[in-house]
C-alpha cells in the first residue's frame, strides 16, 4: 500500500513537472522528489535515498547517501539545503551538487573520489515552507505547517496575509500618515526606507505587509499560517518564545530526525549549509574571551584557522565577491553544526544581489544610501530582469478609511533567490568547491615504523601516526564531545608476545592537518604483530610487522 | 531458574496482603490519626517496588477508586515500558483538566528509587483518605494531581534486579560509548563474587593510606600524613574488561536524564550527562508532551535523593535572571513552610547551594512552562538520630547500621583472588543504604514530604467571581463591574510566564446582554481604566495575582440576566450570575 501510494505521489509529481511549471524555475516538492527518485534509479550503486521523517505538513525529508562501498566508514561531508524555507536556491545547490556529481560518476577522477569519500545530501529541510513559493499566494515563508499561536494571544493563525489585489503574491502597503516612520528613498522613490530623525529626516508613511489587521490588535499579519522555522529551532543560542522558534528547542519532526541521524553518523567531518549565514565569504574571527567561558560562543583558535583556510578555498573556487555581512540568528543550523555537533561547519547563501554599478550612459550616480531594494532595482534593470517589483497603486483599505493607501513594492523571494537562469552556474561553482573541500579531508596513515632490538627478545616498536589531510582529524570543540570519536590505536600482539610498555588500546586526540604523533611500545617475544589505527572521520590504516 | 524465583517473589507479597486483609477486622482497629486505617489497597510502606509492582499498585488504585483515580500512559520508555501517570481528583466536581494541578514524579535518576514510593504514597493517601478527611475532599474538589511514580522505569528495574551500588546506574538504559573507543558498555562494574552487590575492593598494602577504624573495623579510614597505613582502596568491584588501562569506565548508560530538559540546555562537553538534544530521551519527551497538553499544571515536584533538600532553580548561574523577585517570594513562602514540615530538610537554591547545572527538569518546568517547581532530595543523615550530622557522618552511618539495622546494610569484607589486582578483599554498604531510607523510616518521611506537596498544591490559584455590581448610566446603558479574586498564594501566571507570554491570558467573559465596551479597571476608586477595543465581551487579563483581585467592567445595553465567568488555564474556572 505504502509503496503504491508513494508511486502515485511520484507520478503526480511527474505530471506536475511536465504539465504545469516550466523547467526554467525552481522545483516544488513533487519535482524535488522526482529528481531525487530519478537519481536513485539512474545510479543505484552510488546513491541511496531515505526519508528521515515526514513534516507536520506530511512531506518527506530526504537524505541521499552518495559513495561506494562501506559509506559509513569513510570521511564524509554533509550538505544541507532549505534550512530557510524562502531560500529556494539552497535546495537547488544541494540537489544540484548531487546531480552534477552523479552525472559525472563514470569519470575515473570522480570514481576515485567516491571510493574515498562519502557525501550526505539533505536537499530541503523546510519543504512545508518552500511550497509557499508555488502556491496561489506567494510569500516568503520559513515556517512548517504546524499551527502555532505566533503572537501568543490564545488564538491560532488568526491574522494571516491577504492578497488584496489578487496578483498571487504578497507585497507591501504604504499609508500616508503623519505617524509613519518611513519615507521614499530619494535615490529611488519606489523604495521605502526608515527616516532617521537625528538627521532631520521626516517619516511620512506607515509600511505593512499586504493584508488586513484581522484581529484588530494594531499589528498586520502577525499570526498567519504556521509554524516553526527549522532554522530557529536548533539548540545553540536558541531564542525562547519568539515567533517561529516553537515551544522548545528541537521540537519539530524534521529537526529531531536530522539530529537523530547526524549523531549516529560519526564519519562526518564537515557540514556545509546553504542558508543565510555566511562564514565562507568571510571567515569567523578568533575571540579568546568567547572560548574562555563555560558556554563558549566563539570558535576555538585552531577551528577559526581551519575556517579561514576553507574560506580562502571557497573564494578562490567560486569567485564570488562582495558578500553582505551576515550574523548568526540564534537557533540556526550552521552554528549548531559547530557548537553542538562539534564538526567543521561552513555556510553560505550561495548568491546575493551584486553591487549595482551606475549606468553612466543614463547619467546615473553611485548609490550612497544603503538600501538593498534600490540596489536590487538598479541591478535588475541592468540585467533586464522584469516583473519583480509592483508599482505603487492606490487602493481602498478597510483599516484606513479615508487615507491615502497604496499597494506595491518589491516582490517576495527576489532579494535572496537569483533568477533561475543563474542557478546552473552557481551549482557548478559550489559543486567544484565541495569536491575541492573533500580533497582536504583528514586521512590517517602509519609511517616510519621502526623496530629496535634491545636484546633478549625485547623490541622497541615505534610508529608515527600522520594526518595527510589539510583538515584536522577532529575539531578542537569536537575533541571535547563524546559524539566525536577519537582515533583508536590498537596494538595486537601474537600469542607468544607480551607488551612490556605502552598501551594495548589507546585513544588519540585531534591531529591537526598534516600533523603527526609518534607512538612507542616495548614488546617481549617474536613473531607477527599488527597495529590498527583509525577514526570514522579520518579513515583507518593497518600494518603488520614481524619481530 | 530466574523465572521461578520471580514467581516466588510475586507470590510472597500477595500472601502477606491476604494475611493483612484477614488478620484484623475493621472493628478490631483504632485508627491512628492521619493514616488510612482500613485501606482498600493494602500497602506496606517499608520496602521498595519494582516496575511491575508499581504498575500493579497504580491499576489497583484506579480500580478501587474510579471516581478519584485514573491511570494512563504518557508514552513508552526506551525499552518499551509504559510511563504511568495517575490523574487524581474528585471527578464528580468538574473536569480534572480544568482544575489547577500539581504534577509529581520520582526516580528520574534510576538509583534514587524512593521518589517513586513517596509519589505512590501520595496517590494512595489521597485516595484512601478521601472518604473521611474533609481537607482531602476539599483539595480534590479544587485541584488535580498528576502523579508519575517512576519516570525512569527501565533503569529502575536494573537498579533493583541487577548488581549495583548506591550510585548506579543513575542513567537510563540507552547504550552510550562513554570512552569514545567505538565499543559500547564494554567495561562496566563486575560482581566479582556473584553476591548481587557491587561494593568496594581493598588490598593489604603497607604503603596504603587506609587503616581499619577501631570503633568499627568494617570501616576504612585514612591515616594522618605522618602515619603508616595498612590498606589501599581500589574502587568499586570490577576489572579492566577491555584492556585499555581503565577499570569500569564504560558501563550502563551513561547519560543523565536530568540534563536533558529544554531550558538553556547545553551539550555534553559543557554539561556532562547531556544526551543528543533536549528531550532526545524518549521518557522525558513523553513527559514534556504530557505537560504541554495539561496547561492546568501550576505546580511541580520531582523527587530525588539525597541530602534533605527542598531545591528550587535556577540550576545554572547563567539563569539567575530567570527568577525575579516576585516569583522568589512565592518560592520562599513555600520553601520555608517545607523546612517546618520536614525536619532536617533545608530549602536551597540549586546553582549556589548544590552545583551549577544546565538542562535540569525543574528548570524547564519553571523556565519553559512557568510552573512553580521544587525537587526534594529525599533522605538525610539527620534522620538516623534526629539530629544534625556532625563532621563524622560516615561513622554515624556505621553506628546506625550496628544499632538500628543490626548490620543488615553491610556486606562484610571477604577475600577474593582478582586476576588483575591479586589478593584483595571485597566489602561495603549495600546499594539500599546510604541514599535510600531504611524501611522503618520510609513511611514517616514519605508522609512529611507529601504534606509539603499538598501544601504546595493547595496554594495553586483559587479563583472566584467575588462581586458583580451595576450602575445605571442612563439612555439604556449600564455599567457592570466584576471583581475576580484569587484566594491562594500563587498567581495565575508566574512572572517567568508573563515575561514570555508562555500561557495565554486569563479570560473574563460576560454573557447575556449586548456588550458595548469592555475594560480592565486599574483603580476603581479613581476610575482609571484601560479599554479593550476588540472582543469586549471577553476581557483578557495578563494575570490574576496571588491573594489579590482583578477588576473588570463592561458597558452593556438591555441588562437582564447575565453571568460573569473567569477562565484561566492555571487558575481554573469560576462563574457567577447577577
Amino acid at each position: 500500500m505504502n509503496n503504491i501510494s508513494k508511486t502515485i505521489v511520484l507520478l503526480m509529481g511527474i505530471f506536475l513537472f511536465y504539465g504545469e511549471t516550466n523547467a526554467q524555475d525552481y522545483s516544488n516538492y513533487a519535482q524535488v522528489s522526482q529528481r531525487i527518485n530519478a537519481l536513485s534509479k539512474s545510479y543505484p550503486g552510488l546513491v541511496r535515498v531515505k526519508s528521515l521523517t515526514k513534516t507536520f505538513g506530511g512531506k518527506d525529508i530526504w537524505m541521499l547517501t552518495i559513495g561506494s562501498g562501506q559509506t559509513d566508514q569513510k570521511p564524509a561531508i554533509a550538505i544541507v539545503g532549505g534550512v530557510e524555507g524562502s531560500h529556494l536556491l539552497g535546495t537547488e545547490l544541494a540537489l544540484g551538487f548531487a546531480e552534477k556529481l552523479l552525472n559525472a560518476s563514470s569519470q575515473d577522477s570522480i570514481k576515485a573520489l567516491l571510493a574515498k569519500n562519502t557525501f550526505y545530501v539533505f536537499p530541503n529541510m523546510s519543504p512545508d515552507a518552500t511550497e509557499q513559493y508555488f502556491s496561489q499566494v506567494r510569500y516568503a515563508r520559513s515556517s512548517n505547517a504546524r499551527p502555532t499561536d505566533d503572537d501568543r494571544d490564545g488564538k491560532i493563525n488568526e491574522d494571516p496575509f491577504e492578497d488584496l489585489n489578487k496578483d498571487g503574491k504578497i507585497n507591501w502597503i504604504r499609508v500616508e500618515d503623519a505617524t509613519g516612520k518611513y519615507r521614499s528613498n530619494p535615490e529611488d522613490p519606489r523604495s521605502m526606507i526608515l527616516a532617521d530623525p537625528s538627521k532631520g529626516e521626516i517619516g511620512k508613511y506607515l509600511l505593512f505587509s499586504e493584508g488586513l489587521d484581522n484581529d484588530k490588535d494594531g499589528n498586520f499579519n502577525e499570526d498567519g499560517e504556521g509554524g516553526v522555522h527549522f532554522n530557529k529551532n536548533m539548540s545553540y543560542a536558541y531564542p525562547n518564545f519568539v515567533p517561529g522558534s516553537g515551544e522548545h528547542m528541537v521540537s519539530e519532526n524534521e529537526n529531531r530526525a536530522l539530529l537523530d541521524n547526524l549523531f549516529e553518523m560519526f564519519n562526518i567531518h564537515s557540514v556545509i549549509t546553504f542558508g543565510p549565514y555566511n562564514n565562507l565569504s568571510v571567515p569567523v574571527t578568533f575571540n579568546a574571551p568567547a572560548v574562555a567561558k563555560r558556554v563558549i560562543s566563539g570558535y576555538y583558535e585552531a577551528d577559526s584557522k581551519t575556517n579561514a583556510q576553507v574560506s580562502e578555498l571557497y573564494n578562490k573556487v567560486t569567485g564570488l565577491k562582495d558578500a553582505p555581512k551576515s550574523s548568526a540568528t540564534g537557533g540556526d543550523f550552521a552554528n549548531w553544526a559547530y557548537f553542538h555537533y562539534g564538526r567543521n561547519s561552513f555556510s553560505t547563501p550561495g548568491w546575493w544581489v551584486p553591487k549595482a554599478k551606475a549606468d553612466t550612459a543614463r547619467k546615473e550616480k553611485d548609490l550612497k544610501i544603503e538600501d538593498q531594494v534600490s540596489n536590487y532595482l538598479r541591478w535588475a534593470k541592468s540585467e533586464k530582469i522584469e516583473g519583480s517589483f509592483a508599482e505603487w497603486k492606490k487602493i481602498d483599505h478597510p483599516d484606513f478609511p479615508g487615507q491615502n493607501v497604496e499597494l506595491g513594492g518589491i516582490d517576495p523571494f527576489v532579494l535572496i533567490n537569483p533568477p533561475y537562469k543563474l542557478v546552473e552556474g552557481l551549482v557548478k561553482k559550489h559543486h567544484d568547491f565541495i569536491l575541492e573541500l573533500s580533497k582536504n579531508a583528514p586521512s590517517i596513515d602509519l609511517i616510519n615504523i621502526k623496530k629496535e632490538k634491545l636484546g633478549d627478545g625485547l623490541t622497541r616498536v615505534t610508529a608515527t601516526l600522520i594526518n595527510n589531510g589539510a583538515l584536522a582529524t577532529q575539531t578542537k570543540v569536537g575533541e571535547r564531545s563524546y559524539w566525536v570519536k577519537k582515533i583508536s590505536v590498537k596494538l595486537i600482539p601474537s600469542a607468544n608476545q607480551s607488551i612490556i610498555s605502552g598501551r594495548k588500546n589507546q585513544m588519540i586526540d585531534a591531529i591537526e592537518g598534516q600533523g603527526n604523533k609518534t607512538l612507542t611500545w616495548l614488546i617481549k617475544g617474536s613473531g607477527k604483530l599488527s597495529i590498527d589505527a583509525g577514526s570514522p572521520t579520518s579513515g583507518s590504516k593497518s600494518i603488520e610487522l614481524a619481530l | 531458574m530466574k523465572l521461578i524465583i520471580k514467581k516466588i517473589f510475586f507470590t510472597l507479597p500477595l500472601l502477606s496482603l491476604a494475611i493483612a486483609l484477614f488478620a484484623q477486622q475493621p472493628e478490631q482497629i483504632l485508627k491512628a490519626s492521619g493514616s488510612p486505617a482500613n485501606p482498600k489497597v493494602p500497602m506496606s510502606w517499608n520496602r521498595y517496588n519494582d516496575y511491575a509492582a508499581i504498575t500493579e499498585v497504580c491499576k489497583k488504585l484506579a480500580k478501587a477508586y474510579p471516581d478519584l483515580v485514573k491511570v494512563e500512559s504518557m508514552g513508552k520508555s526506551f525499552m518499551g515500558k509504559e510511563m504511568w501517570v495517575m490523574t487524581i481528583s474528585d471527578f464528580k466536581t468538574g473536569d480534572p483538566s480544568k482544575k489547577p494541578a500539581m504534577y509529581i514524579d520520582g526516580n528520574i535518576h534510576s538509583n534514587e528509587i524512593q521518589g517513586s514510593e513517596f509519589a505512590l504514597y501520595t496517590a494512595w493517601y489521597l485516595a484512601e483518605s478521601f472518604a473521611d478527611t474533609k481537607h482531602i475532599q476539599e483539595l480534590l474538589a479544587d485541584k488535580t494531581f498528576y502523579i508519575a511514580p517512576t519516570i525512569n522505569p527501565d533503569a529502575r528495574d536494573n537498579f533493583i534486579h541487577a548488581a549495583n551500588n548506591a550510585n548506579s546506574p543513575r542513567s537510563g538504559m540507552i547504550p552510550v560509548d562513554n570512552d569514545r573507543d567505538g565499543s559500547i558498555n564494554e567495561d562496566g562494574y563486575d560482581d566479582l563474587d556473584g553476591d548481587g552487590h557491587i561494593v568496594f575492593m581493598r588490598r593489604k598494602n603497607p604503603n596504603g593510606r587506609f587503616i581499619a577504624d577501631q570503633d568499627d573495623p568494617r570501616r576504612m579510614i585514612s591515616v594522618g600524613v605522618d602515619q603508616q597505613g595498612e590498606y589501599e582502596l581500589l574502587g568499586y568491584e570490577g576489572i579492566d574488561n577491555d584492556g585499555d588501562g581503565d577499570v569500569n569506565e564504560d558501563g550502563e548508560g551513561f547519560y543523565d536524564p536530568n540534563r536533558d530538559w529544554a531550558w538553556n540546555w547545553q551539550p555534553n562537553y559543557i554539561q556532562s550527562g547531556a544526551y543528543k538534544y533536549p528531550f532526545s530521551l524518549p521518557e522525558n519527551r513523553s513527559i514534556a508532551d504530557f505537560v504541554m497538553k495539561h496547561p492546568n499544571i501550576a505546580a511541580g515536584q520531582s523527587y530525588h535523593n539525597n541530602g534533605g533538600m527542598i531545591l528550587r532553580g535556577p540550576g545554572a548561574l547563567e539563569d539567575l535572571d530567570t527568577y525575579n523577585a516576585q516569583d522568589v517570594q512565592v518560592y520562599d513562602a513555600l520553601g520555608n513552610k517545607g523546612e517546618e514540615l520536614i525536619p532536617g530538610y533545608k530549602y536551597l537554591v540549586v546553582y549556589k547551594d548544590l552545583y551549577s547545572v544546565f538542562g535540569g527538569e525543574l528548570d524547564w518546568f519553571y523556565g519553559g512552562r512557568g510552573i512553580y517547581t521544587f525537587s526534594n532530595e529525599l533522605w538525610t543523615n539527620f534522620l538516623m538520630y534526629n539530629k544534625a550530622g556532625d563532621s563524622n557522618s560516615q561513622a554515624t552511618q556505621y553506628s546506625f547500621d550496628r544499632n538500628l539495622l543490626f548490620n543488615d546494610a553491610f556486606v562484610n569484607w571477604k577475600a577474593f583472588k582478582h586476576h588483575q589486582y591479586g589478593d584483595i578483599e571485597i566489602g561495603g554498604f549495600k546499594k539500599s543504604f546510604g541514599r535510600l531510607h531504611p524501611g522503618f523510616l520510609l513511611e514517616s518521611d514519605a508522609h512529611r514530604n507529601m504534606s509539603f506537596t499538598l501544601y504546595h498544591a493547595y496554594h495553586t490559584p483559587k479563583l472566584s467571581v467575588e462581586e458583580i455590581s451595576e450602575k445605571d448610566l442612563g439612555g439604556g446603558l449600564k455599567e457592570v463591574t466584576a471583581v475576580i479574586a484569587n484566594k491562594r498564594l500563587m498567581p495565575t501566571h508566574s512572572s517567568q510566564d508573563l515575561k514570555y507570554k508562555i500561557e495565554v491570558p486569563d479570560m473574563i467573559s460576560l454573557t447575556g446582554p449586548k456588550v458595548i465596551a469592555g475594560m480592565i479597571v486599574n483603580n476603581r476608586d479613581l476610575n482609571i481604566t484601560s479599554e479593550q477595543k476588540n472582543d469586549a465581551e471577553n476581557i483578557r487579563v495578563p494575570n490574576i495575582p496571588g491573594n489579590s483581585t482583578v477588576t473588570v467592567r463592561w458597558i452593556i445595553q438591555n441588562a437582564g440576566k447575565y453571568s460573569v465567568k473567569v477562565d484561566s488555564k492555571k487558575g481554573g474556572i469560576a462563574s457567577r450570575s447577577n
